[in-house]
């Protein structure tokens, strides 16, 4: 039987899982009514278009619906897990679109040129206090570090793509894109502390 | 494990966790974490980094139509709970069959508008000397031939170009009579030339033949896409 809205509501994501995992689509619209922002931003965040980023979210969501018992709260939280799944399904529909890998002599300007331009401006009014800690942590990372990360989180393409892309060595693009997780990471500790 | 193993692999953890490697280099990278506790602990260590990186974009309100058409879909899987094929029955024709009659007859209306006017049919006068004679109906669908031949109060549906069908499946026959859908008794077995036919005794009062691709021994109702609809005149 479905549990009412309202009971949850007061469960926390993780006990929302089984419930999900059991088809109660209560627990799945809580799920939604939570995550489905977050998950819409990143979906169009790397796809650049809205229908799109509304199919990917939707895909995205309906495997959860049917598989929701893959998650695994060993391995981090529902928002997390949910995101990923999102970020996958993106990149998939990218490399789709592109009938195969993204193109190789694609310039990495032109992947942050077809965001939305309101994405690309640093000053953003996010809801909430972390969020905006986040996006400072990355805004806050040299150019060349940020770009890295840009093209492999949000663009999908792989080291030796963006090597090929920017002209660099593999060795150099990977020890980028630690430095820039490394630096992330220092800052929402410090933000923590 | 080596001081410089850890290190070369150790090159490699960031872009693991931003999905950069290849499948191959993640086959042989986590071939490698199994093994190795200072990789574990460091992916443990940046994954709230990672994390941090969708939460960074900015907030886009999603369109309430997105929450609309996932509930419904979520809830139409309920309704599907027990078919064997979830999923594929179009979402109009779904909820018709969850006891939303008109829908259905609307939905199925449509469809049978469309493919008539996209496909077309003919009609032709055969030399029948049943009664008034016989009236031939004839269509293409995704490659299938359709002919259906009414004689007297019964007709036969013909479908040739029939692609051979994994042996659990089979085709079954419908008709739609003032908004209602039956099934035809006798399920559409291709033979070798890819040829079936079945007959319907009754065709009185049915504007619509569809045909689906459904589990041995057929459907109660329709759980497949129809791979044919013809509409057929009153």
């Amino acid at each position: 039987m479905a549990v009412r809205r309202e009971k949850a509501e007061r469960l926390a994501d993780e006990e929302l899982m089984p419930l999900v995992g059991r088809k109660d689509p209560e627990a799945f619209e809580v799920l939604y009514d939570r995550h489905g922002g977050a998950a819409y931003s990143l979906a169009y965040r790397i796809v650049g278009d809205r229908a799109a980023a509304e199919e990917v979210t939707q895909e995205a969501f309906i495997s959860v619906w049917r598989s929701g018992a893959r998650f695994d709260a060993a391995r981090g939280s529902v928002r997390s897990w949910l995101l990923s799944v999102v970020r996958n399904r993106a990149i998939d529909f990218l490399r789709s679109k592109a009938g195969k890998a993204p193109k190789l002599d694609f310039d990495d300007e032109s992947v942050l040129e077809q965001r939305p331009a309101a994405e690309r401006t640093e000053a953003e009014a996010l809801r909430r206090e972390t969020a905006g800690e986040v996006r400072g942590a990355i805004g806050n990372l040299p150019g060349e570090q940020a770009k890295v990360i840009e093209l492999a989180y949000f663009g999908g393409f792989s080291h030796s793509e963006i090597a090929q892309m920017l002209q660099l060595p593999m060795g150099t693009v990977k020890g980028r894109m630690r430095l820039g997780l490394e630096k992330i990471r220092g800052e929402l500790a410090e933000g923590l502390a | 494990m080596s001081g410089s193993d850890h290190n070369r692999w150790s090159e490699d953890l960031a872009a693991y966790m931003l999905g950069a490697l290849t499948p191959a280099e993640v086959t042989e990278f986590e071939r490698h974490l199994d093994g190795c506790e200072r990789c574990r602990e460091e992916v443990r260590w940046f994954e709230p980094a990672l994390h941090a990186l969708p939460e960074s974009v900015e907030r886009q309100e999603p369109p309430p139509r997105l929450r609309a058409a996932l509930m419904a879909e979520a809830r139409s899987d309920l309704g599907e709970e027990g078919r064997e094929r979830r999923g594929l029955l179009p979402d109009w024709l779904r909820a018709g069959f969850g006891g939303r009659g008109l829908r259905l007859a609307t939905g199925f209306a449509v469809l049978a508008f469309a493919i008539a006017a996209v496909a077309g049919y003919e009609i032709g006068k055969g030399g029948s000397d049943q009664g008034g004679g016989a009236s031939t109906l004839v269509t293409q669908e995704h490659g299938i031939k359709v002919k259906m031949v009414r004689e007297g109060d019964g007709g036969t549906l013909h479908l040739a170009n029939l692609h051979q069908l994994p042996p659990d499946k089979v085709l079954e026959a419908w008709v739609r009579r003032q908004g209602t859908v039956e099934a035809v008794p006798a399920l559409l077995v291709p033979d070798r030339k890819g040829q079936a036919e079945t007959t319907i005794a009754d065709m009185s009062g049915v504007d619509t033949v569809m045909v689906t691709e459904e589990p041995q021994g057929g459907s109660e109702t329709p759980t497949g896409e129809a791979i044919v609809t013809m509409s057929v005149p009153q």
